[in-house]
C-alpha cells in the first residue's frame, strides 16, 4: 500500500508494519479505514492510556466505571446515576454550531444507550481573547448550538463553565457533559449476550457526514484546514434524536433489546468493534442493508459519522415488535447483520468480504505509547509590587474581564427549567435538579483551572478537583464521582505529555482523598493551531448527592444583618495566579510562583464542617471562593436589595485565591455556636462583616453599590456586542 | 365531581410529562396522556396542548402538529365550550390550528430566551380568576419564538373584546427587561372571544412545587378548579 495513503489515514507507518505483520497480508481500503478509525487517539487513547490506567475508578458505590458509553453510580434504592462528559473541540472551530450542538447530542446518546433517561446537562466552554471577531462568531455559534440542541430536545442545561483566554483562540474547547437516570435493575450494556443475537440499525440514515471524524479529532490544526476539513463535521437533528432516545427507551423498558451502542465517533465501525470485543464474540454485517441518504460506497459507510444512529443486539423473537415500536416513533430500523462465535469483524458488500479481521488485531493490538515527557522546572520565587494597585482599580478590573461577570447571557440561551426538576439553575456554585418522584436531588459542576496546571500540572489539577469540590459542598451536596475530559495540546511535545502525566497524577491523589473515583472521561490530544498550544486544560466533571431536596443551601444572601464569615485557608498575594494574571502583575507564565501545596486533608476537613453545619441549619447561604476571590464570591451572592460590609486589614487580600475557601452567612444568634464549633475543628475562620441593605462598603469606605451591580450582571453583554 | 383533564403528546413534546404532574399534583383528578394519532379525546374539563417543539419545528413552530389526527377533536372539545390551554408551543400550535388570533414570531434579539420573566394579568378570564389586579407572577419562559405579533385590527379587537389574558411586566429587584421578547403592548397570553382557551408563552408548569423558585404557576389551575 501506497505511504502517503497510510499516512492520510493518520497512521504511522510503522504502526502500519504491525499491522501487517500480525495480518500476514494486505488490507483492503475498507479495512485501512478501520484502522485509521480504530487506532486514532479518540478511539483508542494510545498515548494517555498507560497513566489513565492509574486513576482510582472503583468504590463501593461504582456499578460501572471506565469503558462504557457512560460511567453509573449507586445512589442507593434502585436508583443509578449515569454521567460522561465529552470534547466536541475541533469541529466546535470550523463549524461553531454543528459541532456544538453534535457535542450535546453525542453525549446524550452515551446517557441512554445505558438506559438512563437524561435528565441535565452541563458544558464548559472555552474561547480566544474576545477582542477578536472570531472569538465573537465561535461563541455565538457555540452557545446557539448548545442551546439550541439541548433545548429541542427538552433536557435542561444546569450548569457550566465558560472562559477566555488567548490560547484558545484558534483552538476552542467544547466540551459537554450529561447527567441521566437510570434503574439499577435496567442498565443495558454494549456487551452482547448471546450468539446469533440480531444487529439492527436504529435512527437516522447514513450519509456523508462526519467521514474521518475522529481522525480529525485526534490531529494538528494549521488555520488553513478549516474550510477543507468542514464537511468531516457533522450536522445534527435533535428531533431525530428527541425520537430516537424515546424510541430506544421504551424498547429498554420492556426489556426487547439485549445490548446497545451509540454510533458515535468512527460510526458503525467503532460501535461493533466495541460491541465484538466486550462480548468476546464476532460480527457479521452486510452493508449493503444500511439505511442511506444517498448513495454511499462500502469505505464511506463505514466511516460515516451521521449523527442519531444506534446499533443494538436483539434476540429474533423481538424483532416485530421492536420493529412496531420504532415504527410509532418514526425511525429507521433494519436488521444488518448477526454476531457470530468466530471473534472476527466481518462486513459484506456486494457479496463480497470488504473486511474480516480479527477483533484483537483491531483492539488489544492497538498501540499503546509511553511517550517522552519533561518535568516543570523549578520555579524561583518572586516579590510582586502591589504598591500601585488601588481597590477601586481592581474592582474596576474585575467587572471589566469576562472571566469574572455573571454569565446569563450564555445559560439565558440554554433551558434550564424544562423536566420541572431543576431546583438550582446556571449561574449558581453547582447545578441541582431532582430525582423524578423522590425528595434525592443530584448536584454537578464543571471545573478547570489552566493557568493553575500550567504553573504546576500536579498541584493544579489538585486545586481544579477541590474547585468542584468546593462547589458541591457549598450546596450541601455530598460529592461522589468524577467525569474527566483531558485536553491537551500536543502529547509529541514532551513539555506537554509531562502536564498531561502529572496532572493525571494530581487527579489521582485528590480523587483518591475525597473517595470520588473517575468512572467516565474522555481524552482530546492535538489542540494546537498555528503552533500555539492550549493550555492544559483538564475538565472536571463532579457530581454529588444529597438524599433530602430541603436542605440544600442557597448561595444568595437570605437576611440583611446576617454575619458573613470566611472559612479555609487564604493563599497569600503573591501566591495567587488568577489574581497576579489579571491585574497585570505576572506578564509570562514563567514569573509565576509556584503554587503552594494544597493540604488535602485540611481540605476535606473544611468540607465536612461545612457539610454538618448545612445540617445543623447554621448556614443560611453558602459560596466557595475561587478566582475573584472572597469579593467576587460576594458579590455572586448579592439578592435583591441586599449588599454587604466587610473589613480587612489589607483589603487586596479580598481578591486573593484560597484553598478550602467558603463564604457563609449565618444568623447573629448562631454565631457563638459556630465560632466554637469551627475552632474545635481546626478550622481557620474570620468574621469579615455583614449583610446591609442596598450598599457594598470595605473598611467603612462606600462603593457604588448599583453601579457595580449593574456592571455585574449586565457587562458580559456590554462587552460582547 | 372530580376535575379531569388530558395532555396531548406530539413528536417532539418535551413538557408533556411537566403538564401531567402539574395536573395531578393540583387537580388531584383523572388526567389522560393523548398520543397526537388518536383520533378521539376522551370527556374532559381541560386540555393541555403541552411545550416541545412538535414535529421538530419543521415549517414553523406548531404548523405540522395543527395538522395531527388528534386536532379534530381538540376543536370539538373546545367548541363544546371546555377549557384548552396551549403553552409555548402549544399556543403556537393554537394559532397555527386558528383557534386564537396572531403568531408568534422569533424573539426581537434573534435568540433563544430561558429565564424567570414576570407577568400580570390584563382582563379577567376564567384561567386567572385567582389572580388579584396587579399581582406579579414570577413564571419561566423558555423559547426561541415567542414574540406576539398581530396586525393593528386584530390588535383592536383582542382588546374590545378584552382577550388579552396576561402581559409581560417588570419584577421587583429584577434586571430582567419589561417586554422581554418583543412582543406586542408586551402580551404574554391570549383567549379567544369565548375565553375558554387560553395560549400562553410562559410555563406555569414550571412554577408550582415547592421546590421551584416561584409557586405562581398553582394559580392558572387553582382559577379553573375553584
Amino acid at each position: 500500500m501506497n505511504e502517503d495513503l497510510i499516512l492520510q489515514h493518520g497512521l504511522t507507518l510503522d504502526e502500519f508494519k504491525i499491522i501487517k505483520n500480525n495480518l500476514n497480508r494486505d488490507l483492503t481500503m475498507e479495512e485501512l479505514g478501520i484502522f485509521s478509525a480504530m487506532w486514532n487517539e479518540h478511539c483508542c487513547y494510545k498515548t494517555s492510556k498507560k497513566w489513565l490506567k492509574k486513576l482510582p475508578t472503583e468504590n463501593e458505590i461504582v456499578i460501572q466505571g471506565p469503558g462504557e458509553n457512560a460511567g453509573i453510580i449507586d445512589i442507593q434504592d434502585n436508583d443509578g446515576i449515569a454521567f460522561k462528559i465529552e470534547s466536541h473541540n475541533h469541529p466546535s472551530y470550523i463549524e461553531p454550531f454543528n459541532g456544538s450542538a453534535t457535542g450535546v447530542g453525542g453525549i446524550l446518546r452515551d446517557i441512554f444507550t445505558m438506559g438512563a433517561r437524561p435528565i441535565a446537562t452541563l458544558d464548559s466552554i472555552r474561547f480566544g481573547l474576545i477582542e477578536s471577531e472570531k472569538t465573537k462568531y465561535l461563541l455565538n455559534g457555540v452557545v446557539h448550538g448548545i442551546g439550541h440542541y439541548g433545548n429541542c430536545i427538552g433536557i435542561p442545561n444546569i450548569g457550566g463553565e465558560c472562559e477566555f483566554e488567548s490560547t484558545y483562540g484558534f483552538n476552542n474547547l467544547v466540551n459537554a457533559m450529561a447527567v441521566g437516570h437510570v434503574q439499577k435493575d435496567k442498565i443495558f450494556y454494549s456487551k452482547p449476550k448471546s450468539i446469533g443475537g440480531l444487529i439492527v440499525y436504529i435512527g437516522s440514515k447514513t450519509g456523508k457526514d462526519g467521514i474521518h471524524g475522529a481522525s480529525m479529532a485526534s490531529d494538528v490544526f494549521s488555520e488553513d484546514d478549516e474550510d477543507d476539513k468542514r464537511p468531516s463535521v457533522q450536522v445534527g437533528d435533535p428531533f431525530m434524536e428527541k425520537l430516537l432516545m424515546e424510541g430506544c427507551l421504551e424498547l429498554m423498558s420492556l426489556g426487547l433489546i439485549e445490548s446497545m451502542q451509540d454510533m458515535g465517533a468512527a460510526g458503525i465501525t467503532s460501535s461493533s468493534v466495541e460491541m465484538a470485543s466486550k462480548g468476546n464474540v464476532g460480527v457479521l454485517i452486510n452493508l449493503d442493508k444500511v439505511p442511506l441518504r444517498q448513495p454511499l460506497s462500502a469505505y464511506e459507510i463505514l466511516l460515516s459519522e451521521s449523527q442519531e444512529r444506534m446499533l443494538a443486539v436483539i434476540d429474533e423473537k423481538n424483532n416485530l415488535k421492536v420493529k412496531e415500536i420504532l415504527q410509532k416513533w418514526q425511525i429507521d430500523y433494519e436488521v444488518i447483520g448477526e454476531i457470530t462465535n468466530n471473534k472476527r469483524v466481518v462486513f459484506e458488500s456486494n457479496n463480497k468480504k470488504v473486511v474480516d479481521l480479527p477483533v484483537d488485531i483491531i483492539v488489544d493490538d492497538a498501540p499503546e505509547y509511553d511517550r517522552e515527557f519533561y518535568m516543570p522546572r523549578k520555579r524561583k520565587s518572586k516579590d510582586f509590587d502591589f504598591s500601585n494597585i488601588e481597590l477601586e482599580d481592581i474592582i474596576n478590573t474585575l467587572l471589566s474581564n469576562l472571566n469574572y461577570l455573571d454569565k446569563s447571557w450564555v445559560f439565558n440561551q440554554y433551558d434550564s427549567t424544562v423536566m420541572g426538576d431543576t431546583v438550582k439553575e446556571p449561574g449558581l456554585s453547582s447545578g441541582i435538579v431532582k430525582i423524578h418522584g423522590t425528595q434525592k436531588v443530584i448536584g454537578a459542576t464543571t471545573d478547570c483551572n489552566p493557568l493553575y496546571i500550567r504553573i504546576n500540572p500536579y498541584e493544579g489539577m489538585k486545586y481544579t478537583v477541590a474547585e468542584s469540590y468546593r462547589n458541591l459542598i457549598a450546596c450541601n451536596i455530598n460529592p461522589l464521582a468524577i467525569t474527566n475530559n483531558l485536553n491537551f495540546a500536543s502529547p509529541l511535545d514532551p513539555n506537554i505529555m509531562g502536564e498531561l502525566v502529572l496532572s493525571i497524577d494530581g487527579l489521582k491523589t485528590a480523587a483518591v482523598k475525597f473517595n470520588t473515583p473517575i468512572v467516565s472521561g474522555n481524552v482530546s490530544l492535538y489542540n494546537q493551531t498555528n503552533e500555539i498550544p492550549i493550555k492544559p486544560t483538564p475538565v472536571i466533571g463532579m457530581v454529588g448527592l444529597n438524599q433530602d431536596l430541603k436542605k440544600i443551601n442557597s448561595n444568595k444572601f437570605c437576611n440583611i444583618g446576617n454575619k458573613i464569615l470566611v472559612l479555609g485557608k487564604q493563599l497569600e498575594k503573591n501566591l495567587s495566579p488568577y489574581l497576579l494574571q489579571d491585574q497585570n502583575l505576572a506578564s509570562n507564565i514563567n514569573e509565576y510562583n509556584d503554587l503552594e501545596e494544597l493540604d488535602l486533608d485540611y481540605e476535606k476537613k473544611v468540607a465536612d464542617c461545612v457539610l454538618k453545619m448545612s445540617d445543623f441549619k447554621y448556614i443560611m447561604s453558602c459560596n466557595d471562593i475561587s478566582r475573584g476571590g472572597v469579593f467576587l464570591s460576594l458579590l455572586k451572592m448579592q439578592y435583591n436589595d441586599m449588599g454587604f460590609k466587610v473589613n480587612i486589614p489589607d483589603p487586596i487580600d479580598l481578591f486573593c485565591e484560597y484553598s478550602a475557601g467558603y463564604v457563609i452567612e449565618i444568623m447573629n444568634e448562631d454565631l457563638n455556636n459556630v465560632t466554637s464549633f469551627l475552632s474545635k475543628n481546626g478550622v481557620g475562620y474570620f468574621e469579615i462583616g455583614e449583610i446591609i441593605r442596598e450598599n457594598i462598603e470595605i473598611n467603612s469606605k462606600k462603593f457604588d453599590y448599583f453601579d457595580i451591580i449593574n456592571n455585574y450582571y449586565n457587562n458580559f453583554e456590554n462587552i460582547i456586542n | 365531581m372530580s376535575f379531569k383533564s388530558a395532555v396531548i403528546t406530539f413528536p417532539g413534546s418535551n413538557c408533556d410529562r411537566d403538564a401531567l404532574c402539574y395536573l395531578q399534583d393540583l387537580t388531584k383528578g383523572v388526567v389522560y396522556n393523548i398520543w397526537h394519532e388518536e383520533t378521539s379525546l376522551p370527556q374532559v374539563d381541560l386540555v393541555i396542548l403541552p411545550g416541545g417543539f412538535s414535529f421538530g419545528d419543521y415549517l414553523r413552530s406548531g404548523a405540522m402538529a395543527s395538522k395531527s389526527k388528534i386536532i379534530n377533536d381538540v376543536i370539538k372539545h373546545a367548541n363544546d365550550d371546555r377549557y384548552l390551554l396551549g403553552i409555548c408551543n402549544g399556543f403556537q400550535i393554537l394559532t397555527e390550528i386558528g383557534l386564537l388570533k396572531g403568531a408568534l414570531i422569533q424573539n426581537k434579539n434573534l435568540k433563544f430566551l430561558g429565564k424567570n420573566c414576570f407577568i400580570k394579568k390584563k382582563f379577567k378570564n376564567n384561567f386567572n380568576l385567582s389572580i388579584k389586579e396587579d399581582q406579579v407572577l414570577q413564571i419561566p419562559v423558555a423559547h426561541n419564538e415567542g414574540n406576539f405579533y398581530c396586525d393593528n385590527e386584530t390588535l383592536k379587537s383582542l382588546k374590545n373584546n378584552e382577550q388579552i389574558a396576561f402581559e409581560y411586566c417588570k419584577g421587583e429587584f429584577s434586571n430582567c427587561e419589561e417586554n422581554i421578547n418583543g412582543s406586542i403592548e408586551a402580551i404574554a397570553g391570549i383567549t379567544n372571544k369565548k375565553k375558554n382557551i387560553l395560549g400562553m408563552m410562559p410555563h406555569p408548569e414550571r412554577a408550582y412545587s415547592d421546590f421551584h423558585p416561584s409557586q405562581d404557576g398553582r394559580l392558572i389551575i387553582e382559577s379553573l378548579i375553584t
